[in-house]
């Protein structure tokens, strides 16, 4: 059934997204090709194309953010909630499909604004300049972490999935809770997020001192140093995940028991 | 005859306001039930109940012996007394929908009866008068071989030709296993197709009986009876 959900979730944003994806990358294209043709200066054209280019890209991502509350709000807490609360599915699949959705296309949106760069500024050679300027990079951070290397940049990589879920359940969490009462239900949800947040940053702020993990021993003068270091960078990396993990799974429960034990939809 | 519908001691209240009031209720399988009653009367809040729309303040209600949930939800058909479906969506894709999701969803009989209504499938909901978006919304309810059928004033918005094609199709739809609870305060149109009534009013059950009982015993026809029991 996840899949089902899955599938209708993404037409049924797709439809908003791919349009803003096709135009922003046209404009970029029409941008660039104008500034080809015309002389090196910058003249009218160019500037309203890019001009343009700039309101979508702003679209784009404004969009993201209106899209994910709109889902879950329209979808599920109003009018077209008496259709998908009478589907055999259960409650935490739907909060699973609205939020790896949503997830996915900030993500794609990123991707795309990157793409569409590339085509309105790089110019011939660039790409080889990048690579020549990344190599040394990577092999610096190589150096510098070691072994490490792969382990630090795959928990980036889920701690930074993971801070956008948590954040996402937190507005689904907020507007459950702003579901809760019986009248002024959106201005309710902004109340409930403002009031969650503040609590989150309270129990954060707590949970953060808790572990006894050994203190930095001042800023790293050198490699040798900084190696030294990385098992206790490394300790903090995995309690953050936990703490994310521990927020996510909060707003998660607190979302799906509204959905599954107290719906009054009106 | 086993029991579909049971109600037990349900309340449900809006903030100060009673909605529904210690509603003790059984309704057995096979049968077309006309749920009566004037407007607020708790009609519609005592169907969404049974969809887990609504969360009872007190009480249960239960289908087939069960709390309404995944497994309810897969004998259930609901038409909803407001429109509830994408507007940007077609009506041949809001039926790939229901087939995904609902196994007794039958499309080929989806098709036929849109076909008999002249609705064509390509047409998005956004074009489509709030009628002929009734009609589409009843087509997708009536498709399914559920066993418990609860249509909540499905003739209200449409035109008479339309509302006697509806109930024709609600008696060829019904079988010895299901049950068709219909909410209406028209009673005159649907007063030949119900096998029994309950009438519900200011969130309290005042009758329930067989729609021969009301003839046979009292000589009277149910909307007689029922303007004589809701008398303003």
């Amino acid at each position: 059934m996840l899949s089902k959900l899955l599938k209708y979730e993404i037409k049924a944003t797709g439809r908003v997204f791919l349009p803003l994806f096709l135009a922003l990358l046209a404009f970029a294209g029409i941008t660039r090709l104008i500034a080809l043709i015309g002389q090196q200066q910058w003249d009218t054209p160019v500037a309203i194309s890019l001009l343009i280019y700039g309101f979508i890209m702003v679209a784009m991502f404004v969009m993201t953010f209106v899209t994910m509350i709109q889902r879950f709000y329209r979808n599920l807490l109003a009018d077209e909630g008496y259709l998908m609360h009478t589907l055999p599915v259960k409650p935490w699949q739907h909060i699973v499909a609205k939020l790896l959705i949503s997830m996915f296309w900030i993500v794609v949106s990123g991707i795309v604004a990157f793409i569409s760069i590339l085509i309105l500024a790089l110019e011939r050679g660039d790409l080889r300049d990048i690579v020549a300027s990344v190599a040394p990079f990577l092999r610096r951070v190589l150096d510098q972490f070691g072994n490490w290397t792969y382990l630090f940049s795959l928990e980036m990589l889920i701690g930074s999935f993971l801070t956008l879920a948590s954040g996402i359940l937190l507005i689904y969490a907020s507007m459950a809770i702003g579901h809760l009462f019986r009248k002024h239900r959106m201005l309710a949800s902004f109340g409930a997020f403002i009031g969650l947040n503040t609590l989150s940053q309270i129990l954060f702020g707590i949970l953060i001192k808790i572990p006894k993990i050994a203190p930095f021993a001042g800023m790293p003068m050198n490699a040798d140093e900084f190696q030294a270091q990385l098992p206790i960078i490394q300790e903090y990396v995995i309690y953050g995940i936990a703490l994310s993990v521990l927020f996510c799974t909060i707003y998660f429960a607190v979302t799906q028991y509204i959905l599954s034990k107290r719906l009054n939809l009106e | 005859m086993s029991v579909i519908l049971e109600c037990n001691g349900l309340t449900k209240t809006f903030g100060s306001k009673t909605a529904l009031s210690d509603i003790n209720l059984k309704i057995e399988l096979g049968q077309i039930v006309g749920l009566l009653g004037p407007n607020g009367s708790g009609k519609s809040t005592l169907i969404k109940l049974a969809n887990k729309l609504l969360t009872p303040t007190r009480g249960n209600i239960l289908i087939g012996g069960q709390e309404p949930g995944i497994e309810t939800k897969k004998i259930v058909s609901y038409l909803p007394e407001r429109t509830y479906l994408n507007d940007w969506m077609r009506v041949h894709q809001i039926i790939e929908l229901f087939t995904d999701f609902y196994q007794d969803f039958k499309p080929e009989k989806a098709y036929d009866m849109l076909k008999n209504l002249n609705i064509n499938a390509d047409d998005r909901l956004k074009t489509m008068s709030k009628g002929t978006k009734e009609k589409v919304q009843l087509i997708l309810v009536m498709s399914r071989e559920a066993e418990l059928y609860f249509l909540d004033e499905p003739i209200g918005g449409v035109d008479p030709a339309a509302r006697d094609y509806i109930l024709k199709t609600i008696i060829s739809n019904y079988n010895e296993k299901a049950t068709v609870i219909i909410s209406t305060h028209l009673i005159a149109d649907i007063e030949n197709i119900l096998d029994s009534v309950v009438f519900i009013n200011q969130g309290q059950i005042v009758l329930t009986s067989t729609v021969d009982e009301i003839r046979d015993e009292k000589g009277k026809s149910v909307d007689d009876l029922f303007r004589e029991v809701f008398k303003c």
